[in-house]
């Protein structure tokens, strides 16, 4: 508990050990008094003001206290008495000491925790889709811009009165390279969701969705939310990308608690997992709330780019899923809940060869 | 590029090379000549500033921007009449440039006429 500044701290344990020498005379009571500027001192001040304060307490005790005149048989008594006041002195800054530096260490680490959690539950949302439909968005735009540009050019030339069909060939082969620059970058983000960037690992689905769990809690019991989870023990791990794997589920979650935000009523959250009941060598993941339900009519589209039904939606986070569960061979689909909500399927393959 | 008038020069400055060369050319189609910089601080360092009448300019570049150049330009007192071309301009952003003295503010892909309107006008003044 750092409230004050060093002077101030400094300002204050001459103060309180002044307040105390003060009053310890009339009350007769100097250890208390001391005691207490010597606590306040270390309380509001820190190590270096309690110390200070030590010193203080312990000259005015000597001098006024100790150094009164008094029968020679009690001259050791009052050594001890300044001895045990001065460990106690010590003692009380010294535990001042570590009660802060526990405290200091605890909220940071608190902090820290904290922060952890808020940018993993945005990492995938606002880093993964927000910023990259954004960057995206303006990579594609340049070479379309200039190729816009170079067209109409090239039209120019054409039109006039006397056209120039050398200069017209150089704005079609301008608008040819920038068709081809545009189509470039958009293989460059197809090759993202190919296998060939994917880090593949063992990965144990229950332990992910375990993990979103844990990160997505705070948010859960914001919003009244209850989980309840069915996950089946003796799941075979699966050969995948355990980010993108995270991204779905997460992604899932996070649709799943929008969807219940405005909800009266029960709000559900339910994760099974579960070997696939026709095909043994398949895991089915599911995913499913009490919300608002699937788009009527238009639940066909949810899985399409830039389709969304939330206010600040990017309409990616099921588009990039599917292409998720999709490179890991697997497959994502909805349905919708009665008596209300949907259910997000989930299957993906745990043998390797049956990778796309 | 052979300059015919000094004073008739447009300068094109934007990172990114197809758009230059688009720029150029539509330029060149109209028989404008003009100049193309990579980057702001190419053209600040090549000593065009006082030739060029008109400047046309991305706002978004790696290293200096192109609000950033507007700004060393108008603090060196060489008011150029310049128009901006962004991928990506908010309001904001638009406000700050035309308080700035920017003659023109357009979205990519932009309106060739438009943008030629622009140039046209800042070298009729």
């Amino acid at each position: 508990m750092k409230v004050l500044s060093n002077l101030q701290g400094y300002g204050l344990a001459i103060i309180s050990c002044g307040v105390a020498l003060a009053l310890a005379g009339p009350i007769d009571a100097p250890s208390s008094c001391f005691l207490l500027a010597v606590t306040v001192s270390g309380l509001f001040g820190g190590l270096g003001p309690s110390l200070l304060s030590v010193a203080l307490s312990a000259l005015a005790f000597a001098y006024f206290f100790l150094g009164r005149p008094s029968p020679p048989a009690r001259e050791s008594t009052s050594l001890l008495r300044f001895a045990v006041f001065l460990a106690a002195t010590l003692l009380i800054t010294v535990l001042m000491e570590i009660k802060r530096r526990a405290e200091e260490s605890r909220s940071r680490s608190e902090e820290a925790l904290r922060q952890a959690h808020a940018e993993l539950a945005h990492a995938n949302r606002v880093t993964t889709m927000g910023e990259l439909t954004a960057s995206l968005a303006h990579e594609v735009n340049q070479p379309i811009a200039a190729a816009v540009t170079d067209a109409n050019t090239c039209l120019r030339w054409l039109t006039r009165d006397h056209p120039d069909i050398d200069e017209a060939r150089e704005a079609a082969m301008r608008v040819a390279k920038d068709a081809t620059r545009a189509a470039e970058i958009i293989s460059k983000v197809r090759q993202i969701f190919k296998k060939g960037a994917q880090q593949r690992e063992l990965v144990d689905v229950n332990e992910i969705i375990r993990e979103m769990i844990v990160l997505l809690r705070k948010e859960l019991s914001r919003q009244s939310i209850a989980v309840r989870t069915e996950l089946a023990a003796d799941l075979p791990r699966l050969m995948g990308d355990r980010v993108q794997l995270q991204q779905v589920l997460m992604n899932l979650m996070i649709n799943s608690i929008d969807a219940m935000k405005n909800v009266e009523g029960k709000r559900e959250l339910t994760i099974k997992s579960q070997r696939a009941q026709d095909e043994d060598e398949q895991l089915l993941v599911l995913v499913s709330d009490t919300g608002v339900g699937l788009p009527p009519q238009q639940a066909d589209h949810i899985f399409n780019a830039f389709f969304t039904t939330k206010t600040d939606g990017t309409g990616m986070g099921l588009r990039i899923s599917r292409s998720i569960v999709e490179s890991h061979g697997g497959r994502l689909w909805a349905t919708d809940n009665h008596p209300r909500g949907a259910s997000f399927h989930l299957t993906i393959p745990t043998k390797i060869e049956a990778h796309e | 590029m052979a300059i015919q008038e000094k004073n008739k020069l447009v300068a094109v400055v934007d990172d990114d090379e197809l758009m230059r060369g688009a720029l150029q050319g539509m330029l060149k189609s109209v028989g404008l000549p003009s100049q193309t910089f990579a980057s702001a601080e190419e053209f600040l360092n090549s000593g065009q500033q006082r030739q060029t009448a008109c400047l046309i300019a991305d706002i978004r570049m790696p290293g200096m921007s192109g609000l950033e150049l507007q700004a060393q330009l108008n603090a060196e007192h060489c008011r150029i009449p310049t128009i901006f071309i962004t991928a990506h301009g908010d309001t904001k952003m638009r406000m700050q440039a035309l308080r700035a003295g920017a003659v023109e503010f357009l979205a990519k892909p932009f309106d060739d006429e438009a943008l030629l309107g622009s140039v046209r006008a800042a070298l009729e003044n």
